[in-house]
């Protein structure tokens, strides 16, 4: 089966005053649907940017990017959109999620966009995400009354609410502390392995990159190294971690 | 999906108070001026349609110009009765019809001069028009006057008698029961003088009822020498006055099949035809039909005045209004620029962000305005209630009454909500797509 994620010599340059940054300088990279992958790397390695290009918030300045087939060079903004939309879903460091709407209806927001479904169906597959991450109980509270782990779950919802084929999570963990922190991770493996769902993330914490299946290393934009981890010999997974996930704030 | 984009308006909407509030208040302050002063150019449009309509005019009038020789022209229709046969039966929606006689004269007292136009009048068959005339106190036009009515409308059918208005009593310094001396040009140049009494003065009604007096028929018959078969105008009053001008076209088309020759439609007084008319080469009669609002044309500077000045504030005020909002709107698209940078991400179009903000301001609009046309209405409503007096006379001249008078309409009250919703939304429209523009990765970075 073709990689869901296939990025091929890839640069990416901003201009900055008079300068030109490359912030990617060749990279070259292949994720398997299914795969709990991280990029790690420094600060100002390039991981944010990366994960820009395969979320289709950003296009390369050369090289290609194909997501699910598609190469995002060659679509336009309203085919970009509707990439986002209908494939990927997305996990902010400071969780964004729109602060006037409830916990509910940030989940529902992207459904409301994708549209196809009726109100109860809507209904049906927000709280049973809701639920998932173990939050019925705050299902009609705003952002504001809820703590960092809690958005962050809600974040999580939002994301895979639509079933998406691609989720992106940059720093998904950077704001929060440890222990809730590996709380989030371990939820993300639990819905990577119950939905089937491939995620990219990115972190410089070593603690949380050892979760991972597959931890790709960045450095000064270039991919330093390519490793495949054993998940099910990590620390979190011998003691349980969906529970410690739960339990979290 | 309108739901939730209606929700993310009125909640930002409520998050951002004070901003709201103070635009809020601009908004409805604005709208509020919109509706009264609508109300005051709707109520100075009513005021001329019962002053024109009692003094001057019918809905539709049956007039003409009977020219006996090249030179010349009579303000005049022949075989009166013919011709009100035929509008009696040809006209749709008649509620009734009058006949009047025009003149023009010099008005002497004792004591002082004016010009007048001359309208003879059978008070028995006008019982609307003694329901719209309203007598004036006494200490109204004479010093140290008493603070009653004096004299009676119906002592209009005495020969030789006269109704002038207060404003006429004042100058001519005449009350009920002095003299008055008409001097009338007749038809073949010769001038003639009769006494008339004054039997009632009545309140003004505006401007026009400066240069207008009432006097019997049969005295202006008798003044200018005429058969009794003449009159000035066949005076046609409809059930609904919004029909005039097509009522008036069918009645043109019957008076032709008719046999009768017609001016062709001038929307002017028949004062204003003189000169025209008699520099005409033809002879005998033609019929001139007008509306109400060809008579009282001259007085549209009246309007136009009053309009250029509201449409000048209101311009001003708009333009704040207008910066204010696309101020407003360029702060909170600012201070949202990483929510936008998310939904955009998450996978909400461009046009989905530009209707979002301008939900924004549509729902802000139409509440504001909502409120600031009702508090409109309901200010015109308690002013017009009230009917304060206006103290000074160029301004009751302009006003065409002494007490302010409002009239307010739903229409108004709508016109004015969906302007004033439209200019916000349309201010909101550039800051929205500056929103919409926004490129995901820039906006969802922002420190916003």
């Amino acid at each position: 089966m073709a990689p869901i994620v296939r990025i091929e010599n890839v640069v990416k340059e901003y201009p900055l005053g008079n300068l030109v940054v490359r912030a990617l300088q060749g990279v070259d990279l292949s994720i398997d649907r299914g795969e709990f992958t991280t990029i790690a790397g420094p600060s100002g390695s390039g991981k944010t940017t990366l994960l820009n290009l395969i979320g289709c918030v950003d296009v390369p300045t050369s090289g290609v990017v194909e997501i699910d087939g598609d190469s995002t060079s060659k679509l336009h903004d309203k085919e970009l959109t509707r990439l986002r939309l209908h494939k990927i879903g997305f996990i902010f460091q400071s969780f964004n999620l729109v602060s006037v709407l409830d916990l509910f209806q940030n989940v529902e927001f992207p459904l409301l966009l994708q549209g196809g479904l009726t109100k109860k169906e809507r209904e049906l597959r927000v709280r049973d995400m809701v639920d998932k991450v173990g939050l019925t109980p705050q299902l009609r509270q705003r952002p504001n009354e809820l703590s960092g782990g809690q958005r962050q779950r809600v974040a999580i919802a939002r994301a895979l609410v639509t079933k998406p084929k691609l989720v992106l999570a940059d720093e998904p963990t950077a704001n929060l502390d440890s222990v809730t922190g590996l709380a989030i991770i371990e939820l993300m493996r639990e819905m990577n392995a119950k939905e089937s769902t491939t995620f990219i993330f990115s972190t410089h914490d070593p603690k949380v990159m050892e979760h991972a299946s597959r931890i790709v290393h960045i450095v000064d934009g270039r991919i330093h190294s390519d490793e495949r981890t054993d998940f099910l010999s990590s620390p979190l997974a011998e003691t349980g971690g969906r529970a410690e996930a739960q339990a979290a704030p | 999906m309108n739901t939730v984009y209606f929700e993310i308006a009125a909640r930002n909407l409520l998050q951002s108070k004070r901003r709201t509030f103070l635009l809020g208040l601009a908004l409805a302050l604005v709208t509020m001026l919109l509706v009264m002063l609508l109300a005051l150019s709707q109520g100075l449009t009513e005021t001329m349609i019962r002053s024109a309509t009692t003094l001057s005019a019918g809905h539709i009038n049956v007039a003409g110009f009977y020219k006996a020789n090249a030179n010349d022209a009579a303000p005049m229709v022949t075989n009166v009765d013919a011709i009100r046969k035929i509008v009696e039966e040809n006209t749709p929606g008649l509620d009734y019809v009058v006949d009047r006689h025009r003149g023009w004269a010099r008005v002497v007292s004792e004591s002082s001069s004016t010009q007048a136009g001359l309208t003879g009048i059978d008070i028995r068959s006008e019982p609307r028009f003694g329901q719209t005339i309203q007598l004036a106190l006494e200490s109204d036009y004479k010093e140290g006057g008493r603070a009653e009515v004096v004299g009676r409308l119906e002592d209009l059918e005495q020969p030789d008698s006269v109704l002038i208005f207060a404003a006429q009593a004042k100058r001519l310094e005449v009350g009920v029961g002095d003299a008055l001396t008409v001097i009338i040009e007749t038809l073949n140049g010769a001038r003639n003088t009769t006494d008339v009494t004054v039997v009632a003065v009545a309140k003004d009604l505006g401007m026009m009822s400066n240069w207008s007096m009432f006097l019997p028929k049969q005295t202006i018959l008798d003044m200018y020498r005429l058969k009794s078969d003449t009159t000035g105008a066949v005076m046609v009053y409809l059930k609904d006055i919004e029909e005039s001008e097509k009522v008036m076209g069918t009645l043109r088309e019957v008076f032709v099949d008719r046999g009768y020759v017609l001016m062709d439609h001038d929307p002017q007084p028949f004062w204003m035809k003189f000169e025209r008319v008699s520099g005409e080469d033809w002879l005998g009669q033609k019929l001139d039909l007008t509306i109400w609002r060809d008579e009282v044309s001259f007085l549209e500077f009246v309007f136009t005045a009053v309009n250029t000045v509201s449409f000048f504030l209101l311009g001003i005020l708009l333009v704040i209004i207008v910066v204010g909002i696309m101020n407003s709107m360029y702060m909170s698209v600012r201070e949202r620029t990483r929510e936008v940078g998310t939904i955009r991400a998450i996978g909400m179009p461009k046009y989905g962000v530009l209707g979002m903000f301008m939900l924004e301001a549509v729902v802000l609009g139409i509440v504001a305005t909502t409120v600031g046309g009702l508090m409109g209405a309901a200010f015109s409503a308690a002013i017009d209630a009230w009917a304060p007096p206006v103290p000074v006379e160029a301004v009751q001249a302009i006003l065409m009454s002494d007490r302010l008078h409002l009239a307010v309409r739903p229409g108004q009250i709508i016109t004015a909500i969906v302007a004033f919703s439209l200019v916000t939304m349309l201010a909101s429209l550039w800051p929205a797509l500056k929103a919409a523009k926004m490129q995901p990765v820039d906006a969802i970075h922002s420190a916003g």
